[in-house]
């Protein structure tokens, strides 16, 4: 049933697709409804997919990335055929199987066996293509005990496994996952991933939405950023990720300028302090001084602290930390010690004291800072906690908190 | 024709969803998978009772004459019952995964067809303890369950398919089917029909119908001509229509749901 492709051929053609949902904001479903309320069905169309076109290659893994309601899981719908656009067409060649719900079909009161025949029939496989593939299915799910349970006395994760496993032994052409790899603990979802790396090598083609940039870069070899519904960047993960994380960056940075702006309704909890001095603005920027929420490891990153200083205070010391988002303290210090002209600024009326951080080299991820102007007793004037939020990205996969700074050598 | 070949190819999750159907409607039950004997049996019996000994009906062997005509009855309102709500109350399904949609009103009508066939079997004994026996005639009725089977379908296609847009036909509905049944002449002989509303019978698709059921398997003679072609007529307009309106209608269910 395999098609013959020869390489040079394209397994999936999305020319000029467009989608609109209609909105209803009050949907009557009945006649007596339509016909009362004929004049209140009111509704507004939005355009969810704007005019997209994607070529991709036979055993090409494709990754979707992009905020929430981009478009990303609508498109994988209208590959799956689950829905069809309002313009333009969608060719598909081979077999789609789409991982979007897993365990499609499982009745609670069947046995695990019967389930998984069900449910592989949804896929589309015949009786004897289930023969073919029953032990596979069942060894990968890790399930021999209980396959001849009734489904409802698995645990939830032995469910999800068992759905998961039929889902990766369908054989497709090409396979479609929206955000499933999550399923049943670490061990399982590494096999998960392995199996997905070893489906990738035989050739089938991936299309994979994920929030997880990480997943897509270790998976993919095009990723395409989603946003409103058009494309807007596209290429290499690593070449496109930076831009996304930036823009996403950009956003949080964004929303918590406002919180700076109002310094005096922050958080009683995050900020405490005598406020003699008082920080009036917190602010990270690049080596170019453009404001930015996003960095790449190894590269300069500036902090400036911006007071106000009503009650002439003669000197006072700066000093920041640096929170990974689960709490663990990545980095801290303060102009005391650092020993820093003599540890203490001189304070004007109102300044700003920059800290440049010539290689920040945080892994990625998500960090907070933490900012404070405190006497040299550590009498606190202000501690502002968690004032910003910002986020690290990276073109390679090292992992941990921070960089050291190596090198690899052949003796 | 390409979305047929689709439907051959996805033919075990027609079963497969059949077999749940069947496997799952009684589960838990002490009686379990015989309740679809039971039943029709149990029905057999409070007919005869009603009608034979208390209301004494005159016809020779009543029981067996409406039992006859009230098991493709039975499939029919199954149809525009369960059938008619398939693609609804498979929405999980339908929203989130591809398959042919037509297999969905598919899987109920031939989980319904086999209940009756199941029903079957009893009417057989039934016809056997009661002396009527079975005929040569019966050549005729693999013929009429296909033309009863594609009816059914049909109307299935197109009221399950017009069900997601308009809820209320499943309602709707209910009260026809249970008119029908009354001008159907399944409790009582159609030469009892006044000449006049003869016509309006034959419009009732179930009519010609039942009346070719009563004719193989009480009467037990072939079914009339004119009959068989109005039957034949009916069933093949109902699929092939049906199919065409569903396949136009189900491009926007997954909006519509």
């Amino acid at each position: 049933m395999k098609p013959n492709l020869s390489q040079e051929e394209y397994i999936i053609e999305i020319n000029h697709v467009s989608k609109d949902f209609t909105i209803y904001y009050d949907k009557s479903y009945t006649l007596k409804e339509r016909l009362l309320f004929w004049q209140r069905n009111r509704s507004e169309v939005r355009h969810v997919l704007k005019d997209i076109s994607i070529k991709v290659k036979k055993g090409e893994c494709l990754g979707l990335i992009g905020q929430n309601g981009a478009g990303k899981s609508t498109m994988l719908k209208l590959l799956s055929k689950i829905m069809y656009p309002n313009s333009g067409e969608i060719v598909t060649r081979g077999r789609v199987a789409c991982l979007i719900e897993l365990g499609a079909g499982f009745h609670p009161d069947m046995s695990g066996r019967e389930n998984v025949y069900t449910n592989a029939s949804i896929f589309g496989l015949t009786k004897k293509e289930i023969d073919k593939r029953i032990n596979d299915i069942i060894e990968f799910s890790e399930l021999e005990e209980f396959i001849d349970n009734p489904v409802r006395t698995y645990s939830s994760g032995m469910y999800m496994r068992l759905a998961f496993s039929v889902a990766i032994n369908v054989d497709a052409d090409i396979l479609l996952i929206d955000e499933i790899l999550a399923v049943g603990d670490a061990a399982f979802q590494a096999k998960c991933f392995n199996k997905m790396k070893e489906i990738k090598a035989s050739g089938v083609t991936i299309v994979l939405v994920s929030h997880s940039l990480g997943q897509i870069e270790q998976i993919c070899d095009r990723s395409i950023w989603f946003k409103d519904g058009a494309i807007e960047r596209e290429g290499s993960p690593f070449d496109v990720h930076p831009y996304y994380m930036e823009y996403m960056g950009n956003k949080i940075s964004g929303t918590h300028e406002n919180k700076q702006n109002d310094a005096d309704h922050a958080d009683k909890e995050s900020r405490w302090g005598s406020r003699e001095v008082e920080i009036t603005k917190v602010e990270l920027s690049d080596a170019a001084g453009e404001p930015k929420g996003v960095f790449k490891t190894g590269a300069p990153m500036t902090i400036s602290i911006h007071y106000t200083n009503p009650g002439h205070i003669t000197e006072a010391v700066f000093g920041f930390s640096i929170f990974r988002v689960d709490e663990i303290r990545c980095y801290g210090a303060n102009t005391h010690i650092d020993r820093f002209g003599n540890g203490k600024i001189p304070l004007r009326p109102q300044g700003v004291v920059t800290c440049i951080i010539d290689h920040n080299n945080l892994v990625a991820g998500e960090y907070w800072l933490d900012t404070e102007i405190n006497r040299e007793d550590d009498f606190h004037y202000d501690f502002w906690k968690k004032c910003l939020k910002f986020r690290m990205y990276s073109d390679i996969g090292d992992a941990g908190i921070a960089r050291l700074d190596h090198k690899w050598e052949i003796l | 024709m390409n979305s047929l070949k689709e439907l051959y190819a996805y033919r075990e999750m027609i079963f497969s969803l059949v077999r749940k159907d069947l496997r799952t409607r009684y589960k838990g039950s002490v009686l379990g998978f015989l309740w679809t004997f039971v039943n029709p049996l149990l029905q057999l019996i409070v007919n005869s009772v009603v009608f034979s000994v208390i209301m004494r009906v005159q016809m020779d062997k009543y029981y067996i004459y409406m039992f006859v005509g009230l098991l493709p009855w039975i499939f029919f309102c199954n149809c525009l019952q369960a059938g008619t709500t398939s693609v609804v109350s498979g929405q999980d399904l339908i929203k989130k995964i591809y398959f042919p949609r037509l297999v969905l009103p598919i899987a109920t009508v031939s989980a319904a067809f086999m209940n009756m066939l199941f029903s079957m079997v009893v009417m057989f004994g039934a016809l056997y303890v009661s002396g009527k026996g079975i005929t040569d005639q019966i050549i005729y009725l693999p013929l009429l369950l296909l033309l009863l089977y594609s009816l059914g379908l049909g109307l299935t296609f197109v009221f399950s398919a017009c069900n997601v847009y308009l809820r209320d036909l499943e309602h709707i509905l209910g009260i026809i089917t249970m008119s029908m049944f009354y001008v159907t002449p399944i409790l009582y002989p159609i030469s009892m029909v006044p000449e006049r509303l003869l016509k309006v019978l034959y419009v009732n698709p179930m009519t010609p119908m039942v009346l070719a059921f009563q004719d193989v398997l009480y009467y037990q003679r072939a079914p009339h001509l004119d009959t068989l072609v109005i039957v034949i007529a009916y069933a093949a307009i109902a699929l092939v229509a049906g199919y065409f309106i569903f396949q136009r209608l189900q491009r926007n269910f997954v909006e519509e749901l």
